[in-house]
């Protein structure tokens, strides 16, 4: 198994305030927002499903999401072919305040 | 014990656990005894599954919770279906089926103790005869049949009636024998089933289950007025006159507070929720303690105390133990030789005593005379150290003797700073796993420290301190002025010293090692917990995998 983690882009069109709000919260617990409704996540395949399980919870049917899994190679070309500054990324897995 | 006892005779067993037992008796025992249950990805989109049938089906879709005391078991059927005047069972199953030497798609075997089980449920609480159980693989669409006839209630009893004796007992039962049910198990991480057949049979290569790295960040607060508040599933930490760092929860491992910051309740709150340690240090660079919710199961705790009261195992773990530091220690010292030039027959003398003291542990009768060896082979290093620092060094920085509270020289500081922190690791570490810290092998119980995480700090003291410290000096990191605060014998670090100084721990903490016995590679970060989870197994029948990190 060896858990790897792999990015994720997550968009959404919700149509209901109350409801976009709920995602929206529960999406800030597990990554950056990067536009208004696209988010990037960075997931195991565990994280992931428990994520996609508690958004579709919220969701009714006339909702929509987006879930795109990206690779290393697909991430170096988001890097490579957008404004710097896109897609930050972080070498450290610690931070000092 | 007597109570756990009566207690598993009276409570009905879940069927999904009976699925388990069916599957791995160990995973049984893991998950029902010492309650350690994480859930991988099919356990959320099986539940996606379901919801989305409900969806599909919304006129005939029933759930039915079942309870049967005298059968012993409770459950949910899936799905039940009216077909030619008899009840059929359904189960929905997210993966594909098993193929049989004719390529015919059948039922797994513990799908199939599952549908029995709920078929003998129905019949026992609602005293009809149900002819068949369905299954329905959806990864290859087939449904698969399961009759129902004496042969198969017979099976749901006697599996019953196991798994009940399995659970009263307080044997972990061995490794499954069939490794490809590991590989996609959601324990295995936990489990280590792996590294437990290496156990057994050294010429077994391992492949690696163990997660690689744990990548949530660790978050150092050092300011003094920061504030560290939730916001949803966020934290947000609040420095004065800065904006306000929104840190989202799932990339959030630990939160370490240095000096004086707050966090308010809500935040401890999210914390204990998500699983992240929150760890204070004191302005000093002592280690507090810690607020950790993942307390382990109690059977965990009982086990360490059965083991750990043993002389004779303690002895054993120890001398393991100071075999370990020691040789790392000597190993480190010979690395400085071998950089050099000039022939250093002092530091030559020194690590030829240690291999002599080191050839003496084995022989050590008791924890006293362990100790005395130690306090030798200590003092040996120590006088060893001054060579391995380069000639550029200044006079301030160099070491003279260890000695602490307080640290009287900027070296001594460091490495108090660095003791500190690497504690504060041990601790997360033996908490993650859920042993008890302040019941060790080694250290005897005072105040304050907790004796276990002092066990386990000696592994970890030469290449995640005394390498870092020794390495950053040469490399002239530090600067007497700005990094260190002087009080006439006292020394410590300053604020910006010590931001340094967790940098370069960090930093030297994400680097990766390969382990000598088990042959893969991990971060330092997950080796500190994997060598708690191998010390567990020293006294769970899977002995000989415990402190063999020496440095080469």
């Amino acid at each position: 198994m060896g858990e790897s983690k792999n990015w994720y882009l997550i968009c959404y069109d919700i149509r209901d305030p109350k409801r976009w709000r709920q995602v929206y919260k529960q999406l800030e617990g597990y990554g950056e927002r990067l536009q208004f409704s696209i988010f990037r996540c960075r997931l195991t395949p565990r994280e992931r499903e428990k994520l996609r399980w508690q958004l579709e919870k919220i969701l009714m049917q006339e909702d929509s999401l987006l879930i795109v899994g990206l690779c290393s190679q697909c991430v170096e070309r988001v890097c490579a072919c957008n404004r710097a500054g896109t897609w930050p990324m972080s070498e450290q897995n610690f931070k000092i305040f | 014990m007597e109570q756990t006892v009566a207690c598993a005779e009276t409570e009905t067993l879940r069927v999904s656990s009976l699925r388990a037992f069916a599957y791995c008796r160990r995973l049984f025992y893991l998950e029902e005894v010492e309650e350690l249950y994480t859930q991988n990805e099919s356990v959320f989109a099986g539940r996606r599954l379901h919801a989305e049938l409900q969806k599909l089906e919304r006129e005939d879709w029933q759930e039915f919770n079942l309870e049967s005391v005298a059968l012993g078991l409770r459950g949910r059927v899936d799905a039940l279906r009216t077909l030619e005047g008899h009840l059929i069972p359904y189960e929905h199953k997210i993966g594909r089926s098993y193929r049989d030497r004719q390529q015919q798609p059948q039922a797994w075997y513990s799908d199939k103790v599952q549908i029995l089980a709920y078929a003998c449920l129905l019949e026992t609480v609602l005293g009809v005869t149900i002819p068949e159980g369905r299954i329905h693989y959806h990864r290859d669409n087939v449904t698969v049949r399961v009759p129902v006839d004496d042969a198969g209630r017979q099976l749901v009893r006697d599996t019953i009636e196991q798994a009940r004796q399995l659970r009263a007992s307080l044997e972990r039962p061995p490794i499954c024998s069939n490794e490809k049910l590991c590989l996609n198990c959601s324990l295995a991480p936990v489990c280590l089933p792996e590294e437990g057949r290496l156990a057994h049979d050294p010429q077994h290569s391992p492949l690696r289950l163990f997660p690689r790295d744990d990548e949530r960040e660790i978050i150092h607060v050092t300011v003094g007025e920061a504030v560290i508040k939730r916001a949803g599933e966020q934290l947000r930490i609040a420095i004065q006159d800065e904006p306000e760092q929104k840190l989202p929860i799932q990339q959030v491992g630990q939160v370490v507070i240095h000096k004086f910051a707050q966090i308010t309740t809500p935040a401890i709150h999210l914390c204990a929720h998500r699983e992240v340690g929150i760890h204070f240090i004191s302005s000093g660079g002592r280690y507090i303690g810690s607020i950790d919710n993942r307390k382990g199961s109690i059977q965990r705790r009982i086990r360490q105390y059965q083991a750990l009261t043993n002389p004779d195992q303690c002895l054993r773990l120890a001398q393991l133990l100071v075999n370990c530091r020691g040789q790392s220690q000597r190993r480190l010292l010979l690395r400085g030789q071998r950089n050099r030039q000039d022939d250093l027959p002092a530091l030559q003398d020194i690590t030829t005593q240690m291999e002599r003291l080191l050839s003496t542990i084995s022989y050590a009768s008791s924890l006293e005379a362990l100790r005395g060896i130690e306090g030798n082979l200590a003092a040996l290093y120590f006088s060893g150290l001054p060579y391995l620092l380069g000639d550029q060094v200044p006079k301030e920085l160099r070491f003279n003797g260890r000695n602490r509270r307080p640290p009287k020289d900027p070296f001594n500081a460091l490495l108090s700073f660095g003791y500190g922190m690497l504690l504060k690791d041990v601790m997360n570490a033996i908490l993650t796993v859920g042993l008890e810290p302040a019941f060790g092998f080694y250290h005897q119980p005072r105040t304050q420290a907790p004796p276990l995480a002092l066990d386990l700090m000696e592994i970890f003291r030469v290449p995640l301190v005394d390498m870092v410290v020794i390495g950053s000096i040469n490399r002239m990191q530090w600067n007497l002025d700005e990094c260190f605060e002087v009080r006439r014998d006292h020394v410590w670090l300053s604020d910006y010293g010590r931001r340094k100084f967790i940098e370069l721990y960090e930093a030297r903490k994400g680097e990766t090692w390969k382990h000598p016995v088990t042959n893969y590679s991990l971060t330092y970060r997950r080796l500190l917990e994997l060598e708690v989870r191998l010390l567990e197994k020293e006294w769970c029948g899977e002995a000989g995998l415990f402190g063999k990190l020496i440095l080469r």
